[in-house]
């Protein structure tokens, strides 16, 4: 495991590796999903495990119809089956992981051509998918049953994320001047609030999709995955460091703009994707950087309250480039 | 050369012409019919807007910008005026047509044109299966207009769910139009 | 023979939208709902037949250097001619359709026809050519117009499909959905088409 391969994507590794990296990866995601469970119910299991078996069964029909190879052993699909369900609000009906997943998997891989071919990430595709179809379902989220973060002034029964309240208390602050008074004082003691909540954000009792609440049992994962070499520091590093670089030459807090939102899980399990991420050094410090800057200007001045998703879809985009231009030189060349 | 050129200039000008000549006829044709269609689209709103004025009449008031509507022919029930505002929604401008009575409440707001995007802006135009009124423009009946607010900006008009630019465009157009519309004939009359 | 197949290349072999890849603008703009399909085929199926006719009877008298602009004169008058009628009797179509109307002045498959069949070839021939090519464009876009309708709207023609219970694919009314769509139709077929050429071989 201790192998590093340098060489342009799309990789192809022999079997026994993938799989062995894909039960690793998914064995490090484990905790935060039972975190969520713990925190949202029984229904995030039956969310993720849809998600899964969808994804398996896509994989399964797609390779028999286009007379591949069946590989759903690699847990490739299964990885991406659960990175979707981390994906989702809480309480999405179960339709939403089914189609997602099917989406993800057929038109996110196995129309390029399946593993290794596929230019962006599966799961974000499915993601993005249900987000531009559902954006109800998708952006409505579930109070966490316990140890919830009060925040004053929000509803509780709907229990937005702390980003969505930041970002709609930042836009009260900006428009000051047209609002009452009592309101502004609201939307300061909110955002107060907020910003000293760290470690109910770093811990995880707060509201979010199923993976990414708990930005600790995330990290712990990541940390593993980095001594075992199966990702690298450079993309998480560079994407987070970004990240709260930039938010705090904005004047907002970089600490809660870090632990907040889908950051730690797309910076660590999403962005480091093999295939669709670049492989030179360069290339993945530029990757993480790109990343981070179109967080921030989504979190700050784009529609959605978080932006982690489509940064990293974006990025997709550019790796070949990125890797086309970051190439070492070679010695006397 | 310069003949050649001079014969295709003249070639070009036969066609432009039998071009123009074709147009104008079909123009003289259709232009009726299209201001008709126009005329109705603004009538069947106007009525729609200022209920009680069936067997009146909708007197535009060109000065001011706005309908004057009546219940009776001679113009002596005064029930409200209508005027059209123009927000600016997600990806258009959102034609809608407001009737307040003199107190400055609305009756009923009509939005007539918008081009925001399927199944999330345009929900503003939805009618629910058994309703006979989109239930989005329902609601601004009976407010007083100036004060208009959507939810999300502390007042009590429901965004529609992840179309809440084009619910606030139209809520707050209509608002600050009506605020200087009624400020505007207070002065007048 | 030979009439037949000026009719039909346009409908199968050199489908406009599906290989030709013509007027791709317009097809992923108003496929959104079938009845806006239909309007849009229509328009097309009109002023291609017109202009293919008028390019077709002066094709001798039209010098080669200034075609272009002539054909576009005679291409636009037609339009113009839809865009009004539509405006003056279909007021609800001429509404969802907008733009895309006045668009059809610069839709590839009507110049094209104009330059690579009308130009060139008898009025009979030229009529069957526009024929096929406007049928062909407005099948390709009712199909494409179906996918999108059903699954994004629930509704085909305007009536409903499912009960109350089904929740739209937003995505598919939305433009992405006309490019997934349109990219995998075109995907299937070169696919068949693929499978049918090993198996003959």
């Amino acid at each position: 495991m201790n192998q590093r391969f340098i060489s342009a994507s799309p990789h192809i590794h022999d079997n026994l590796n993938i799989q062995k990296i894909m039960v690793t990866v998914i064995i490090t995601l484990i905790p935060a999903g039972a975190w969520a469970i713990y925190l949202f119910g029984l229904q995030v299991l039956w969310i993720t495990l849809t998600a899964i078996v969808s994804a398996v069964l896509t994989e399964f029909v797609c390779q028999k119809i286009m007379k591949r190879p069946v590989s759903i052993l690699d847990g490739s699909a299964v990885l991406t089956g659960l990175l979707l369900a981390y994906n989702l609000p809480p309480d999405v009906p179960l339709w939403i992981p089914a189609v997602g997943s099917l989406v993800a998997v057929f038109i996110g891989k196995q129309i390029f051509g399946g593993l290794g071919f596929n230019p962006m990430n599966p799961a974000l595709i499915g993601r993005a998918f249900l987000m531009a179809s559902w954006p109800v379902h998708m952006t409505v989220f579930d109070a966490p049953l316990r140890n919830n973060m009060p925040v004053s002034g929000i509803d509780s029964v709907t229990g937005a994320t702390p980003l969505a309240v930041f970002k709609h208390m930042r836009e009260i602050l900006i428009h000051k001047s047209d609002l009452l008074p009592e309101q502004v004082t609201q939307a300061q003691q909110t955002m107060a609030e907020l910003n000293g909540a760290y470690m109910k954000l770093f811990i995880g009792q707060v509201g979010g999709c199923i993976g990414e609440v708990s930005a600790l049992l995330l990290f712990l994962g990541g940390c593993y995955l980095l001594y075992h070499h199966i990702i690298s520091w450079k993309i998480p590093v560079a994407y987070i460091g970004t990240v709260m670089i930039l938010t705090t030459i904005l004047g907002e807090n970089p600490l809660f703009h870090a632990l907040s939102g889908g950051l730690f899980l797309g910076a660590i399990y999403m962005a480091t994707d093999m295939v669709t991420s670049p492989v030179t050094f360069r290339g993945r410090l530029l990757f993480g950087v790109g990343c981070g800057i179109l967080t921030v200007v989504i979190r700050f001045w784009g529609g959605y309250p978080e932006g982690v998703s489509y940064s990293i879809l974006l990025m997709n985009l550019v790796t070949p480039l990125l890797d086309k231009y970051t190439r070492p030189k070679v010695f006397g060349g | 050369m310069l003949r050649e050129m001079l014969k295709y200039a003249l070639i070009l000008m036969c066609v432009t012409l039998a071009a123009s000549g074709a147009l104008g006829f079909v123009n003289q044709l259709t232009q009726p019919k299209i201001a008709a269609q126009k005329q109705l689209e603004l009538q069947k709103g106007l009525s729609a807007v200022l209920p009680g004025t069936a067997d009146g009449i909708i007197v535009p008031d060109e000065e001011n910008a706005v309908y004057r509507g009546y219940a009776n022919q001679d113009t002596s029930d005064f029930r409200g005026i209508a005027f059209s505002s123009f927000a600016k929604g997600y990806s258009s401008t959102i034609w809608t047509l407001v009737g307040l009575d003199s107190n400055g409440t609305v009756m009923k707001i009509r939005v007539l044109g918008q081009q925001e995007t399927p199944g999330l802006g345009t929900k503003c135009m939805e009618i629910r299966s058994g309703e006979s009124e989109p239930w989005w423009q329902a609601q601004f009946e009976g407010k007083f207009a100036p004060d208009l607010r959507v939810d999300k900006d502390g007042g009590e008009i429901v965004s529609i769910t992840g179309a809440t630019i084009t619910s606030r465009a139209i809520t707050n157009d209509i608002a600050a139009r009506s605020g200087t519309i009624i400020e505007k004939l207070k002065m007048t009359e | 023979m030979s009439f037949k197949k000026d009719l039909i290349k346009g409908i199968f072999q050199e489908n406009p939208v599906f290989r030709l890849m013509l007027g791709l603008c317009p097809v992923l703009a108003t496929s959104t709902s079938v009845q806006n399909a239909l309007g849009m085929g229509s328009a097309v199926i009109f002023v291609l037949l017109c202009s293919n006719i008028i390019v077709s009877l002066v094709r001798n008298w039209v010098p080669a250097k200034i075609r272009i602009p002539i054909y576009i004169s005679i291409i636009a008058t037609f339009v113009t001619i839809v865009d009004l009628v539509m405006a003056g009797y279909l007021p609800d179509l001429h509404k969802s359709l907008g733009l895309f109307i006045p668009l059809i002045v610069v839709n590839c498959i009507i110049l094209g026809r104009a330059e690579a069949f009308a130009g060139k070839n008898g009025v009979f021939r030229s009529i069957l050519d526009a024929l096929g090519m406007g049928i062909g464009f407005t099948l390709a876009l009712t199909i494409i117009a179906t996918f999108r309708e059903i699954l994004g709207n629930g509704t085909w023609m305007g009536v409903p499909l499912f009960g109350p219970s089904f929740e739209p694919v937003l995505l598919m009314i939305l433009s992405p959905g006309a490019f997934i769509t349109i990219g995998l139709l075109i995907g299937l077929l070169n696919w068949t088409d693929h499978a049918r050429k090993i198996r003959h071989s």
